[in-house]
């Protein structure tokens, strides 16, 4: 699904040169879910950006469902990212003026589908993330929990072959956060590929596997960890506490 | 065009888009406002005078500073003329006691009947000695010209005039006589009562505006006898040949001054002069509502580029979760293109109504005319145009916000 | 705290320049143009005598035929005729009497270097002088016996003094003018009266422009048949020749009064009324319609002075200030509103929403004055631009200490009216949520 070999990214500013990212592999399967650890500073956002087409990058090659990114132009980038991909954010980035109906909408009117098609996705969208019965409502009149639902349901309306998280948790308390986590899940058994970009290592143990990154880039030092933590969390669920 | 989440949006937040369509229809109104002044001012100062091919005409007035006896100044009048119609460029010459637009000089009431009991309107009273139809390039449409038998002379100190035949004007006519289709051959008089002196009228002229040319059909009414006289100077309407005005002006001054023995004052204007300082104050006034006008578009341009900038500013989160989500540059930029549209026609709209009833105000107050829709109508597609324009500066730069600002800025 | 809030709003001013020049540019703008018209529109319809113009009285009798007569209606002509203005004159009444008509003529200065000269003037009476308050640079002007008495003496304006004389004082000199020999008595100073209103009606210049450049007695012009320059009224039977029109009916003189006190206007409208019943008697004024006194300010408002344009550039003008004043709007509230972290940090601090109002409405305050000063000098411009179309507005386009204030005060009210709005909304500012997102 997406696949990234040598990649790197340099940020010049001035007379600064960062390396954000470099000598970056990264393979991920069709139905996957795979999360994505680091301190930060180490690249993980930028590396999003990346896999999302929101960023260029310097060197190294990008295939994303089998279409090599390298030398699209700008509007090449918005149709497939339009097309192929959905957007999960921190901070929710719901539009505040639009109601639910109209936020979910926002994607697919870039689709060019036609009125009726719109409709019938953004309902089942809303559905799937259960607040159809709020669609005319405004994002400030839900809680944290059920703005990023709106958000995924967003994120899944056009149909995508990958959904890009970027600490999808990160604002939320415990409990909307595991129902968020479950939603994600949900989808992924569904047969949506999931990239999770997270600061939690909790979180990064529910996923099926963990690609971490220490200066932009990947880290096989931690690749063992994830057995330990594993450990832990059954351990715990076995307890009954919540993970 | 998604025009209903940009209006939904646009509703939910008010302020910024209603100061930018405030700012829109206070311009409409007053624009449209203003311009109709300016063009009835200018239809004002293009009125016919009646004189054919003006910038071919001027005027000569000479004032002996110690008067001659009358007969002399007759004699001298002559020879005057004598001397202007012999000098190359001149095409004809008339004596006149005064012109149109000169803003001095007789006025007379007039009416068709002795009997009334209001006159018929006031007309500027003309004298000449000559032929004024064929000098200023009068259009007569009725009736005949003067000829020489009828001149009389006139010594206006001493006697009053016999004269008994009058040119007057059409508009004049259709006040005296409005059922009748022809006027030549009746009487008219001037002033009413008793003492009215009568004449009857033998040709009618198109045009010839009275001295004021007051605005309206008060500027029209004047009236012609065969008068020779002079009170206490002499006076001459003289056309030259095309392109020499200024070359025959000076001559015929200095053949005028050289024609005699005695110092005079003598004032030379061409009717091109009449008219600019007849007009002046006007095209002060519409000037200064074109440079109003003016102003006002590059405010309101200013005013939505401003506007504009700062509210993409505050959204550029939003605009780069837009681009995130699949848009491309050119669907932001044709997002706030069209959320401009909206807004730009609100104002227009509520423009409009305010421009019809700024006019009403100033109809109320002023001798304005009501506002005929074309100038709120073409006022408003000005507006929407300007407003696209002022806004693509502005959107561009939107549209270049990376999408990467979605997970990146605060 | 109001200058440290002053020097606040000083600095802010210049931290983005761009923005803050677009909003005093603005301002500057509208002022200019709404006190520009407002000024024009002043002057035109300002009071010319304030200490004496409720006592200054014209009077308007109607010496008119019967016939096309509507009882009660204004008289057809604003002006006297030769006998009334002659017996107002001899009447007493008031402690000053002065009658005005204009004269044009020709001036020989006896320099080969000027020839002739044609000159604009007024023959009146002595007690013009005093009446009106006139100013002399030089000498005086002439007697009442010399009134009486036709003198040859002329009171000339500065600048034909100079023009004629050069730099020295003139009088007791001689010039030849109106084909006679005069002895300049007197100079005048500055004496530019804008409307002008000893004679308003007039034929050169209206009631706007135009100098008067010689002053003679008001019975030399009669007796050198000098005819009136501006406008003259006749109805019915007027014997050809001078003395023709001075016997008629026609009117051409103006007339003032001067009464010691407003009061008594009343005591000079029963003189009036008792004159013309006197004159009915001698079956003159057959129409016996109303009498009428104006005093200076009437006298303006009857013949209209303030012409319609005055009225309709100010209607525009401030449409046009509205306009700057909402564009305003929008820029202060762009510049308010990027400082909510500023605002959440001042009110953590301790600022009460008070005074946090009072700091952003006194940085609007700057702005203004800014646009006041800017605008000022667009003013002036546009003034000086307007002097130079006609004469008419070259007289008017002046402002006066007051029109001077009232553009500060003016630019100063708009820029703290157009700061409320963004002012209130820059102190809803809750100091929590701006301090976390930092």
């Amino acid at each position: 699904m997406l696949h990234m070999k040598n990649l790197s990214k340099v940020y010049r500013t001035h007379m600064i040169e960062t390396h954000a990212l470099r000598g970056f592999d990264i393979h991920v399967k069709e139905g996957e879910f795979v999360t994505v650890t680091g301190p930060s500073g180490s690249g993980k956002t930028t590396f999003l950006n990346i896999a999302g087409l929101l960023e260029e990058f310097n060197g190294g090659e990008y295939l994303l469902d089998g279409v090599n990114v390298h030398g699209l132009d700008d509007n090449a980038r918005s149709k497939l990212r339009n097309e192929k991909l959905g957007f999960i954010f921190q901070g929710f980035n719901l539009i505040p003026d639009l109601n639910l109906f109209d936020n979910v909408d926002v994607p697919l009117r870039y689709r060019g589908f036609p009125a009726a098609e719109r409709k019938r996705r953004i309902e089942q969208a809303l559905t799937q993330v259960g607040l159809a019965s709020r669609m005319r409502h405004y994002p400030a009149e839900l809680s944290g929990g059920q703005q990023q639902r709106v958000a995924i349901a967003r994120a899944l309306a056009g149909s995508p072959r990958l959904l890009l998280a970027d600490e999808p948790t990160g604002n939320l308390d415990t409990h909307m956060a595991r129902g968020v986590m479950e939603l994600l899940e949900e989808i992924n058994a569904a047969g949506t590929t999931i990239l999770m970009v997270t600061h939690d290592p909790e979180l990064a143990t529910r996923a099926q596997r963990n690609v971490h990154i220490i200066d932009g880039q990947v880290s096989d030092l931690v690749r063992k960890m994830p057995t330990l933590f594993a450990h832990d969390a059954n351990a715990a669920a076995a307890a009954g506490n919540p993970a | 065009m998604e025009f209903r989440p940009i209006l939904s949006a646009l509703l939910r937040n008010k302020f910024a888009p209603l100061l930018v369509a405030m700012q829109v229809a206070i311009s409409l109104a007053v624009m449209a406002n203003a311009l109709h002044i300016v063009s009835l001012r200018y239809a004002a100062a293009t009125r016919p005078s009646g004189i054919a091919d003006e910038q071919n005409v001027f005027t000569i007035r000479v004032q002996p500073l110690k008067p001659p006896s009358f007969a002399e100044l007759m004699a001298q009048q002559q020879r005057d003329k004598d001397v202007l119609r012999a000098l190359p460029g001149v095409i004809s010459v008339a004596s006149a006691n005064q012109f149109p637009m000169s803003q001095s000089g007789w006025n007379s009431s007039v009416a068709a009947s002795r009997n009334q009991t209001q006159p018929t309107g006031t007309a500027g009273r003309y004298n000449t000695a000559d032929s004024l139809v064929k000098t200023m390039g009068l259009q007569l449409v009725e009736g005949r010209d003067f000829t020489p038998a009828d001149v009389e002379e006139v010594d206006f100190d001493a006697a009053d005039s016999k004269n008994d035949k009058v040119i007057i004007t059409k508009a004049l006519a259709e006040a005296l006589y409005p059922d009748a289709s022809s006027v030549v051959g009746r009487p008219m008089f001037f002033g009413i009562d008793a003492d009215a002196q009568e004449t009857h009228i033998i040709g009618v002229v198109q045009g010839l505006q009275t001295p004021g040319a007051a605005n309206g059909i008060k500027g029209e009414y004047s009236t012609i006898e065969p008068i020779r006289s002079a009170s206490p100077s002499g006076a001459y309407v003289v056309r030259a040949e095309p392109g020499q005005l200024e070359r025959v002006t000076r001559d015929a001054e200095a053949a005028l001054r050289k024609a005699r023995s005695y110092p005079v004052l003598m004032k030379s204007n061409s009717f091109e002069e009449y008219r600019a300082i007849r007009y002046r104050d006007d095209r002060t006034l519409a000037w200064m509502l074109v440079a109003v006008s003016a102003l006002l578009l590059l405010i309101t341009a200013s005013g939505i580029v401003g506007m504009t900038s700062l509210w993409i500013s505050q959204r550029r989160k939003q605009i780069g979760v837009r681009r995130a989500l699949g848009a491309r540059r050119i669907d932001i930029l044709r997002y706030f293109v069209t959320e401009n549209l909206v807004i730009t026609s609100g104002g227009v709209v509520a423009g409009m109504v305010l421009a019809m009833a700024l006019n009403q105000i100033l109809v109320s107050q002023l001798e304005l005319t009501r506002l005929p829709l074309g100038y709120p109508a073409g006022g408003g597609i000005l507006l929407w145009f300007l407003g696209v324009l002022a806004v693509l500066g502005p959107a561009r730069r939107a549209s270049r916000i990376t999408p990467a600002t979605a997970t990146r800025a605060a | 705290m109001f200058q440290y809030y002053f020097m606040l709003g000083l600095r802010s001013l210049r931290r983005n320049p761009v923005l803050t020049g677009l909003m005093v540019l603005t301002l500057a703008v509208g002022v200019a143009a709404a006190i520009s018209t407002l000024t024009i529109l002043h002057m035109m319809s300002g009071n010319p005598i304030p200490e004496k113009s409720n006592r200054l009285l014209v009077p308007l009798i109607d010496n008119g035929p019967l016939s096309r007569y509507t009882p009660g209606e204004m008289p057809e002509d604003n002006q006297l005729s030769y006998r009334d203005a002659v017996n107002f004159l001899q009447s007493g009444q008031g402690v000053r009497r002065t009658a005005v008509f204009g004269i044009v003529g020709g001036i020989e200065p006896g320099r080969s270097d000027l020839g002739t000269l044609q000159v604009d003037g007024l023959a009146t009476t002595s007690d013009y002088f005093p009446m009106f308050q006139v100013p002399f640079l030089h000498g005086n002007a002439w007697a009442a016996e010399q009134d009486k008495a036709t003198a040859n003496v002329v009171v000339l304006s500065r600048r034909m003094s100079e023009k004629v004389f050069g730099k020295e004082n003139p009088v007791g000199r001689h010039v030849r003018m109106l084909n006679e020999d005069f002895e300049v008595i007197g100079v005048l100073g500055e004496w530019n009266p804008v409307p002008r209103y000893t004679h308003l009606i007039n034929g050169n210049g209206g009631t706007m422009g135009g100098k008067d450049d010689i002053f003679i007695p008001f019975q030399t012009a009669i007796r050198l048949h000098l005819n009136n320059s501006g406008s003259m009224t006749c109805n019915g039977d007027v014997t050809p020749g001078y003395q023709g029109i001075l016997d008629s009916e026609c009117t051409w003189i103006q007339f003032w009064f001067e009464m010691k006190s407003a009061a008594d206007r009343v005591r000079l409208q029963d003189y009036l009324d008792g004159y013309t019943r006197e004159q009915h008697r001698f079956s003159r004024f057959v129409r016996q319609n109303v009498n009428r006194l104006f005093d200076v300010m009437q006298w303006m408002d009857h013949l209209h002075v303030v012409s319609e344009d005055g009225p309709i550039s100010t209607w525009l003008a401030f449409g046009f200030l509205l306009l700057c004043l909402v564009n305003t709007v929008g820029l202060l509230l762009a510049k308010f509103s990027v400082r909510a972290g500023e605002v959440g940090v001042r009110r953590a601090l301790g600022a009460s929403r008070a005074e946090v109002f009072k700091q952003f409405l006194i940085e609007a305050a700057v702005v203004g004055l800014a646009g006041g000063i800017l605008g000022l000098a667009f003013s002036s411009a546009a003034l000086w631009l307007l002097g130079r179309q006609s004469e008419r507005y070259a007289a008017l386009a002046h402002m006066d200490w007051s029109m001077l204030a009232a553009t500060f005060v003016l630019a100063i009210a708009a820029s703290v009216l157009a700061g409320l709005l963004p002012t209130w909304r820059a102190c809803q500012v809750t100091p929590a949520m701006q301090l976390k997102s930092q």
